[in-house]
């Protein structure tokens, strides 16, 4: 009984590792083909189901950014920031009105 | 009254700073000419404005929201730069900034929204800035007639549409930022081409020149115009179609739209939002109840606020001009009965009948976000 408890536990955290590896995969594709063309607030900023995260990245690649591990990015995107997820209060700017 | 308003500024302070405190101020992003803002993107900049800076009737051009599709273009040179009018008529023009000054000059205050001005309240939750209240403001803009520009170019009269077009250009393959607009609401003597906003420069609101349609949609208000053009068709660009689009039927929420049935937007619905005391704010003693109300083509009719959560209203002040196309700020003073939390509601309704509904109508894009106003505080102590 024991035995079959580590094997799960073991399987498991296998599991999550793989799991995190394609997370970290995925923020690196973020990183490469979405920050060209805006900043990631405006992807943090949402709270999305799957369907319409992958409807997003095809409306992009669509606009010209070439996505080369589409997998991982929508991994990375639902874990992050799925419609599930509560959301955070966007950041107040500095004084610009300072000279 | 003295301390009334002391209080009630104690008041504001506090919900300011706890907004603040809540958000946390990014000292990296800041946006030359504005005030601290509400960042929902700074590269291209989106911008919302935070409800303190709601106490006027003009909001400042360095409190006033911003929406960028695209990144802006490079400033442009007032002596170099040329407004093209083409297309269906007898004369294609290229004017000059001076040009377009000594044509007649008219002022037009006028309330500007986003299109998606509170989409962040519509559940299911839908992708595009996540808009709270403010991404909204009112200003008097001045500048040409964009009928006595076409006069002078000699439109063709079965030109049905003005294509406009911005000097901002999309990345990659990005869309370019083009809109149409029916001639005949191009043709309004409210519908301009302006070079000033509240007597200053547009400056990222469109500088040198930006096209103003009184009531609709912030969409069709297109910035940094270098072409007008008169057209027999609607531009078939994205920004036309599929953006900027809404149901002709409402949808049962989280539904997919019909795309043969979504419809061109026009004219914005009515709709009043509070903007003191802010959402979770702790307040004590008389409380002035503040927003701003409007409704498109329309007036301003009546705002009507319950603090019971619904079973009694009460109209609000509301604030002198009356007029089509600008909101009117309202306000209504409140002496709290008992201490505890109490959910504060506004409702507004216009010049053509038209009242605020308690339910806003989800649909796709999670455009128009026009439910009655809701905020809950906690009063504290007796009153």
């Amino acid at each position: 009984m024991r035995s079959v408890l580590i094997l799960v536990c073991l399987a498991a955290g296998a599991a999550l590792a793989a799991d995190q590896a394609v997370l970290d995969r995925g923020k690196k594709e973020e990183a490469r083909a979405c920050f060209a063309c805006h900043s990631l607030r405006l992807i943090h900023s949402q709270r999305l189901p799957r369907a319409t995260w992958s409807k997003e990245l095809d409306k992009m690649s669509g606009w010209g950014t070439k996505i080369q591990d589409r997998e991982a990015l929508l991994e990375y995107l639902v874990a992050n920031f799925g419609d599930d997820k509560p959301a955070t209060p966007p950041a107040m700017s500095g004084d610009g009105t300072r000279k | 009254m003295g301390s009334t308003r002391r209080e009630l500024f104690a008041t504001l302070l506090s919900a300011a700073a706890a907004t603040r405190l809540a958000r946390g101020a990014d000292d990296a992003v800041i946006i030359p000419g504005k005030r601290p803002m509400i960042v929902h993107n700074d590269r291209p900049e989106d911008l919302e404005t935070p409800l303190g800076y709601f106490d006027s009737w003009l909001t400042p051009v360095d409190a006033f929201f911003v929406r960028q599709h695209i990144p802006r273009p490079a400033p442009m040179d007032p002596q170099a730069y040329r407004l093209t009018v083409n297309g269906m008529v007898a004369k294609p023009l290229q004017l000059t900034l001076d040009d377009l000054r000594k044509l007649p000059q008219f002022s037009v205050p006028a309330t500007i929204e986003c299109t998606g001005n509170g989409r962040g309240f519509f559940t299911p939750k839908v992708p595009g800035i996540q808009w709270g209240r403010g991404a909204i403001g009112n200003a008097e803009w001045k500048g040409p007639r964009v009928s006595d520009i076409f006069k002078a170019a000699g439109a063709a009269e079965s030109a049905a549409w003005l294509e406009t077009d911005g000097a901002d250009q999309g990345l990659a393959a990005t869309p370019d930022f083009v809109r149409s607009l029916p001639m005949k609401k191009a043709m309004h003597p409210a519908t301009i081409l302006a070079l000033s906003m509240n007597g200053q420069s547009p400056d990222i609101h469109g500088f040198p020149a930006r096209l103003i349609v009184p009531g609709w949609d912030g969409t069709g208000s297109v910035k940094w115009v270098i072409r007008l053009s008169a057209a027999a068709q609607a531009n078939g660009g994205f920004f036309m179609n599929p953006a900027y689009r809404y149901p002709k039927y409402n949808l049962p929420p989280g539904t997919p739209p019909k795309p043969a049935e979504l419809e061109v937007i026009e004219g914005m619905p009515v709709k009043s939002s509070i903007t003191a005391p802010e959402d979770g704010a702790k307040v004590a003693g008389p409380v002035a109840i503040r927003g701003f109300a409007w409704a498109g083509e329309q007036a301003i009719e009546r705002v009507e606020v319950s603090t019971d959560g619904g079973s009694r209203w009460r109209d609000a002040e509301l604030s002198s001009p009356k007029l089509p196309f600008a909101w009117r700020l309202w306000r209504l003073e409140w002496r709290p009965a008992a201490p505890g939390y109490h959910t504060i509601l506004s409702r507004a309704t216009d010049s053509a009948g038209r009242v605020q509904p308690f339910v806003a109508a989800w649909n796709p894009s999670g455009y128009l976000w026009n439910a009655v106003d809701r905020v809950g505080v906690a009063v504290e102590g007796g009153a």
